[in-house]
């Protein structure tokens, strides 16, 4: 079985960029930045945050505003895949995620620590909500379903994941990619480690101040070749390869050589059997951070060279946590397709501490790889690499 | 795949030894804790004491983690220390850690905050400490472990989706090794759930055959296991197939079944479909509590059966539909284990354990 077999037949996305991959283009085409203050819940706190200002009211599901982010994304990827029907095929659901995989439910905690009992409404909703297992539900999946917790490289997970179940037989098509809404708890949680940004964030950038959270979806439909076969479609892009290490080194902090970074990159380019050299480009995890975009940027440069063709999204839409890695594969696997990035929002004046800058403006691609990338809180790290056919 | 070591941490101790002792020992009667939902009144519970662990070092190294995180890195640890493996943790390990409620306790805790002193004053240690990939960071930090490192939360049958998982890293050459496993942990706030939704057993006795009516005894605890498809160190059984959905191999006999059956569902009547006479069937649950990753106990317990070839009876024996029970000790021929859960949409899964 050869790498291109996994093929990428759909594609979804929902973000603060646009409701869509064709809104989300035309947002990268124009550099526009939709973030704004915190309309979802009140707070005290001013650090800028990239909310879906219109999700769309037919995926509303109270309380569960994951939930609904996901299966906008996952609606779109069926159906661009052309997968109205699922039965006859072994379906596995896969998505990252933070939000979802946690009971802060402020009112219900406050009232039952006040009084010794809460109404069940938010339980009943978090017993219910895990994400795999919903979607799986909801679009009637039978195969292996697994809600992947790994902080900010959820995402890019969940996708190396369902490449491994594709590999492996436990299942003919995967659905994968993650999901996180702007929740109250992890908004004051990263303002709380000093790293928001009270203005926009700037990937890259000499002078960043830290990440904006946002929120979105994104997801892949990713099928064997046989599969995609049996029903009749095609696809010009594949999934080629995919590499997670740790860096067992803090709790909050990438390891200062990012170890575990270079060993999740070597790992995905070895299994899609590529030398750096046909990497077209890097869609890079980029928050806005100090740490994180001085030891991605060094990594990236010292195993791609300087002159690397590299962005990073966050700076359309935020940092969308969990769902990170699920939306930044859909725009990477998007800039294959389409033949061009945008430019990477926020960047202006290049660190001289680090040998590479992301790209200034649209850029056309023309090799058929590229690599997307997530590091996480807990010293995670991960790479997915994509690819496009030759004659696609 | 080999299970090639085994780490437990439950109210019985830490160790294969002690687990091995609780299900020698058959039923006792669990602890207690405060119930702020019943005024502070005792309600029983099968927790972790940690202060009755005679050797602190690892803890004195993770002094600023989680119970949940505690628990992960001492069961884990104790896997690869119970391989007999030298230098493991710089081999091409990886980490699954698998649970239903991650760090549920370190969450309120960190909501606590919020109300207490608003949204800019909280704490960014324990912010950090309840993201759910927290536990499987601490393992790698304290064992210096750099291979993948995975953590899944679900309710659906979390333990096994992890050893699938882990079966295809092997076979694909991601690892050599992996360190998977299952976590949970009691808290005031999940026992107030739990006993809304379910019966309290108030005697502290779960009785997984009588399947409807149930009661649950809430646990706490980890399992780890190092696995790899190679057979080294010290080789408890194979783990030869792991269903989540169908069971192709659904009639294959088998020595031993084990049911994960412990009250967490309030009707476990499922469980009969997957029963017959002709062979005895165990349930471990009243040994180490109600857990959605209670599997992983079970499947400890099946593996420790395969490699000691000794059957342990069942500890809670109220059996009022009659069901073939494994109701002695002792030693005998066991060549295959069935580890076999329903979920509460009546879903199954099957993890097949056989003789190495």
């Amino acid at each position: 079985m050869n790498n291109s077999t996994m093929l990428i037949t759909g594609l979804g996305v929902i973000s603060a960029a646009g409701n869509d991959l064709s809104e989300t283009l035309r947002s990268f085409e124009q550099g526009r930045r939709n973030a704004g203050p915190v309309t979802l819940f009140p707070t005290i706190l001013k650090s800028p945050v990239f909310e879906v200002r219109q999700l769309p009211a037919e995926y509303y599901l109270e309380g569960w505003r994951t939930l609904s982010l996901a299966l906008v994304a996952v609606d779109q990827a069926l159906k661009d895949a052309r997968l109205a029907d699922l039965s006859g095929f072994r379906v596995g659901v896969c998505m990252g995620t933070t939000v979802a995989s946690q009971l802060n439910a402020l009112q219900f905690y406050k009232a039952y620590r006040e009084n010794g009992a809460a109404p069940m409404t938010s339980v009943d909703r978090f017993l219910k909500g895990n994400l795999a297992e919903y979607i799986a539900r909801r679009i009637n999946a039978r195969g292996p379903q697994l809600s992947v917790v790994n902080a900010c490289s959820s995402g890019t997970d969940a996708v190396g994941i369902a490449l491994s179940w594709l590999k492996s037989g436990l299942c003919d098509i995967a659905i994968a990619g993650g999901s996180d809404e702007l929740n109250h708890v992890p908004y004051c949680g990263f303002n709380s480690l000093g790293i928001a940004n009270q203005g926009l964030c700037a990937p890259f950038d000499r002078d960043r101040k830290g990440l904006n959270l946002g929120e979105g979806a994104g997801a892949m439909v990713l099928e064997t070749r046989e599969a995609a076969r049996k029903r009749g479609t095609s696809s010009g892009l594949f999934l080629a390869g995919y590499g997670s290490s740790s860096d067992a080194y803090h709790l909050t902090a990438p390891s200062p050589e990012g170890v575990g970074l270079r060993a999740a990159l070597h790992a995905a380019m070895a299994e899609a059997g590529l030398e750096p050299g046909s990497i077209g480009f890097v869609n890079a995890h980029g928050t806005g951070t100090h740490d994180n975009d001085l030891v991605e940027g060094r990594v990236l440069a010292d195993i791609f060279g300087p002159d690397l063709t590299m962005l990073s999204t966050k700076g359309f839409t935020g940092h969308t946590l969990g769902a990170a890695g699920g939306i930044e594969a859909v725009f990477t696997a998007a800039g294959l397709r389409e033949g061009w990035i945008p430019a990477s929002a926020g960047f202006e004046n290049k660190d001289e501490a680090i040998p590479m800058s992301p790209v200034r403006e649209k850029t056309a691609i023309t090799k058929g790889f590229a690599l997307s990338t997530s590091l996480a809180f807990g010293g995670t790290n991960a790479a997915i690499v994509i690819g496009r056919e030759a004659d696609a | 795949m080999k299970i090639s070591g085994i780490g437990v941490i439950c109210s019985q101790g830490l160790g294969v030894a002690a687990f091995e002792q609780a299900l020698k020992s058959g039923w006792q009667k669990p602890g207690e804790t405060e119930a702020h939902w019943l005024g502070g009144v005792k309600t029983p519970a099968y927790l972790v004491k940690f202060d009755a662990l005679p050797d602190k070092t690892l803890l004195k190294k993770i002094r600023r983690a989680d119970a949940l995180s505690k628990m992960s890195v001492l069961a884990a640890s104790d896997a690869l220390v119970n391989s007999g493996m030298e230098n493991i943790a710089s081999k091409r390990l990886g980490i699954i850690v698998a649970t239903a409620f991650g760090p549920h306790v370190t969450t309120f805790n960190f909501l606590d905050d919020i109300l207490d002193h608003g949204d800019a004053a909280v704490s960014p240690t324990i912010f950090s400490n309840s993201v759910h990939n927290a536990a499987a960071s601490y393992i790698a930090m304290a064992l210096n472990i750099k291979g993948p490192t995975l953590t899944i939360t679900q309710f659906r049958f979390s333990f096994q989706s992890a050893l699938q998982l882990a079966q295809a890293w092997l076979d694909q050459g991601r690892c050599d090794y992996v360190l998977a496993g299952a976590v949970d942990q009691y808290g005031d706030v999940l026992g107030y759930v739990s006993d809304h939704k379910l019966t309290t057993a108030k005697d502290g006795k779960i009785k997984p055959f009588t399947f409807n009516p149930t009661c649950q005894v809430p646990g706490e605890g980890a399992a780890f296991f190092l696995l790899s498809n190679k057979s080294e160190g010290n080789v408890y059984c194979s783990v030869s197939a792991v269903h989540t959905d169908d069971d192709p191999r659904e009639g294959k006999s088998a020595d031993i079944n084990i049911i994960d059956a412990d009250g967490m569902l309030p009707d476990e009547s499922a469980y009969l479909a997957s029963l017959s006479n002709d062979i005895p069937t165990a349930a471990y649950s009243p040994l180490f509590g109600s857990m959605m990753i209670g599997s992983a106990f079970n499947a400890a317990a099946g593996a420790l059966m395969l490699k000691q070839q000794t059957r342990y009876a069942t500890p809670v024996q109220d059996n009022p539909r009659g069901i073939r029970m494994l109701t002695e000790s002792g030693g005998g021929s066991l060549g295959s284990i069935r580890c076999t859960g329903y979920n509460c949409y009546a879903e199954r899964t099957v993890i097949y354990l056989t003789k190495a």
